[in-house]
């Protein structure tokens, strides 16, 4: 059995990456353990002797013959969910991605909480182009407890970050970036990766034009100090970039970005260099916006959020920054429609429901600003850390 | 001659009052006298004490303390406190420069240039030391790391930005500005403006009043350093450790109203005085509202019309504080249930 789904591995050639190649062993090999069982339950002749010459012809590494036996087998016995397991791995391994997605659909209907199967469906999804159903399927890999092997945990992690890169959540791909780094993961695929997003190209990889490498793996490098915590040397790296790269876009607002929770002093410094260099991004206006309100500033705020919302009104930062700024600053009347917006996209978002909860008191609405505050608690209490250090 | 003379003697004695008062300095309390006598020696104006001026150190000259293989030992003399730490073979003896909190202190201590809180803290309840609260994860594996936790920049602004008065400008710790504990500035903004003008006689220059800050800007005023209802719920910190975050758990109450002054945190609490400790105190407070006739959205209390808080705001341990913290989350409290959040 092991050597078997070792052979099925090696031969994908997607996982040229050495970065890739040993989770999806484990995968594999978690999901067969777990579907033994449910094999030996068939009992039909036909079907038996099918899934004997399945197994032998995988074992020799006879791929083709291995898909097309696992394939009879499936029209014989269709609920039989180690076959459709089977043949999806096989599939991906082959870069056959579509009928791979086919095959795990089948296997995911039969068993709907196999993790690792939503795992690779994801990564087929991935490497199709389909970033939103991909994204959505790693993370619901990760609820399911795909990740809770170290290895396992960071390929989805990392997938999950190119995901949300191509579909331009580049502060959520840094933010499943730096618990990679955090957990020693770093490599030259992670810091590529972390270098476009901290770029804001939506870009996978490969297709990074070879004369802009050198930037992209200098801002990995630099972001990869900032999220290790190596204060002194990020600030040594990302200086160097400021000096060769003056006039690129992002790097300041990177370098902000990364430094806001632990320095927002700091943070706001860069937000404003950065607009120096790139006056009309929406989202430096956005963050700057967000820094000031944090200090209580929302005079500040304001205007940077006026000119994020102006700049692009289809990003939800903006409208959320607006609309508690409005709120902070007395035209509650007006901020509400802007916090309406962010959750008429993600009712979870909390920030806004913090903001209706001062915009419903300071109208007066008590109740409504006492569901708010129950709705806040709900959301908070999703994610805590019970008695975390304060 | 008689009357000059009078007139001699009066106008001296004009002339002298007049000179005296000259000298006198001006201070907030030549106007705002009864505030500014009690509130220094509030919890809050003795928020962070300077060597020579720590009673609690002073009256316990020598206090020690284990954690595994470090021995911690807190020496005063003559007004002057070191803190020591040992691994039995070396020690570092540092300085207690700044003490944090008027009752549990807290150090913060500077060892090469870095700021650090101390890992170990004196307790009044203990009437010694024990482990900081929060740090009892830390596992110190070297001497230096025995002393406690480093201090980031927002630490230290934090820590003497709540504690202290006009340490912290432009987001940068000021030492040479500091003053201990919290002063009419620190709340008042602009005080040393309205004191100049009015000393000089200039157009009057006023601090932005609170008093006419709505009940939920107060909370998130107060909320500033005791923790904001909003700061603790995107923090999402959860259990017991939270009751001592007053704004949060007032803003929890079914009660509360951010528009109403009765729920106010100024409401109950003078920032001038010292906390009032009595629980009938409290009461007219609570009867502001829930009182006869019934008002609006306030039930009247079928058990009783006293001590209201002994039953609705809770006694609870902080863990790992050593102290008990009254639950300002108002509520009917039933028997077995879990701590509310």
């Amino acid at each position: 059995m092991h050597s078997t789904t070792t052979q099925v591995s090696t031969n994908q050639s997607f996982h040229s990456s050495r970065f890739l190649r040993p989770p999806l062993i484990c995968l594999a090999l978690c999901m067969v353990f777990s579907s033994r069982s449910q094999m030996s339950a068939q009992t039909s002749s036909d079907f038996d002797s099918i899934v004997a010459n399945a197994s032998a012809a995988r074992e020799q590494g006879n791929l083709p013959q291995a898909n097309e036996l696992y394939q009879q087998a499936e029209q014989l016995n269709p609920s039989w969910p180690d076959g459709w397991w089977y043949i999806g791995t096989l599939q991906y391994g082959t870069n056959d991605f579509a009928p791979a997605i086919i095959a795990l659909d089948h296997y995911i209907t039969l068993t709907p909480k196999a993790g690792p199967a939503y795992a690779l469906r994801g990564l087929c999804e991935f490497e199709l182009g389909q970033y939103s159903p991909s994204l959505q399927d790693l993370q619901t890999a990760v609820a399911l407890g795909a990740a809770t092997q170290p290895r396992n945990a960071a390929i989805i992690v990392y997938h999950e970050g190119l995901d949300l890169a191509r579909l331009g959540r580049f502060e959520e791909a840094l933010g499943q970036y730096t618990q990679m780094i955090k957990h020693g993961s770093a490599n030259p695929d992670l810091i590529t990766a972390i270098g476009l997003a901290g770029l804001r190209m939506p870009i996978s990889p490969k297709d990074i034009d070879p004369s802009q490498m050198e930037l992209v793996s200098s801002v990995g490098l630099a972001a990869s100090e900032c999220m290790a915590g190596h204060t002194a040397s990020a600030s040594r790296d990302f200086q160097s970039l400021f000096a060769h790269f003056s006039s690129t876009p992002n790097l300041h607002y990177l370098y902000g970005y990364l430094l806001f929770s632990a320095d927002p002093q700091e943070g706001i410094v860069q937000f404003s260099d950065e607009l120096a260099v790139s006056p009309t991004s929406a989202v430096t206006h956005a963050m700057l916006a967000w820094a000031y309100g944090l200090q209580g500033n929302f005079a500040a705020s304001l205007p940077n959020a006026q000119k994020a919302a102006v700049e692009d009104p289809s990003l939800p930062m903006a409208q959320l920054v607006l609309g508690r700024a409005l709120v902070e600053t007395g035209d509650v009347t007006a901020g509400l429609p802007h916090l309406e917006a962010v959750l008429s996209s993600d009712p979870q978002n909390l920030e806004a429901h913090l903001a209706l909860v001062k915009a419903y008191s300071k109208l007066g609405r008590n109740q409504e600003a006492r569901q708010e505050r129950l709705q806040c608690l709900a959301i908070s209490g999703q994610g805590a850390s019970a008695n975390a250090s304060m | 001659m008689r009357p000059c003379k009078l007139a001699l003697i009066l106008l001296f004695y004009c002339f002298s009052v007049s000179a005296q008062r000259k000298a006198a300095p001006v201070t907030c309390a030549s106007c705002h006298r009864s505030q500014a006598l009690t509130q220094p020696d509030t919890q809050m104006g003795r928020a962070l004490q300077l060597p020579g001026d720590n009673p609690e150190l002073t009256t316990h000259p020598k206090l020690t303390y284990t954690i595994g293989s470090y021995t911690y030992t807190v020496e005063t003399q003559h007004g002057q406190s070191q803190y020591i730490v040992s691994d039995g073979t070396r020690s570092i003896s540092l300085p207690i420069l700044w003490s944090m909190g008027a009752q549990a202190q807290t150090w913060v201590i500077q060892n090469d240039g870095r700021m650090y809180e101390s890992l170990v803290s004196y307790y009044p309840t203990l009437n010694g030391l024990f482990t900081t609260v929060g740090d009892e994860h830390m596992g110190p594996k070297t001497l230096e790391e025995a002393i406690g936790r480093p201090l980031t920049q927002e630490d230290v602004t934090t820590c003497f930005g709540c504690h202290s008065t006009n340490a912290v400008q432009d987001h940068k710790l000021n030492l040479a500005t500091l003053k201990p504990g919290l002063t009419c500035e620190h709340c008042h903004t602009g005080s040393m403006e309205h004191l100049n003008s009015a000393m000089h006689g200039t157009k009057r220059v006023d601090p932005p009043s609170l008093s006419d800050l709505s009940t939920d800007d107060i909370s998130s005023f107060c909320g500033g350093c005791h923790r904001s209802w909003e700061l603790v719920v995107r923090a999402g910190w959860k259990g017991t450790s939270n009751v001592r975050f007053q704004p949060y758990r007032l803003a929890n109450s079914k009660c509360y109203n951010g528009n109403d002054p009765r729920i106010s945190c100024i409401a109950c609490h003078d920032p001038h005085q010292k906390v009032e400790t009595s629980v009938a105190y409290y009461d007219s407070k609570c009867l502001a509202c829930h009182t006869t006739p019934r008002q609006a959205n306030a039930k009247v209390c079928p058990v009783s019309k006293i001590n209201c808080t002994t039953c609705h705001m809770p006694k609870t341990p902080f863990p790992g504080g050593h102290f008990i913290f009254t639950d300002h989350q108002i509520r009917i409290v039933k028997p077995g249930e879990p701590y509310p959040d």
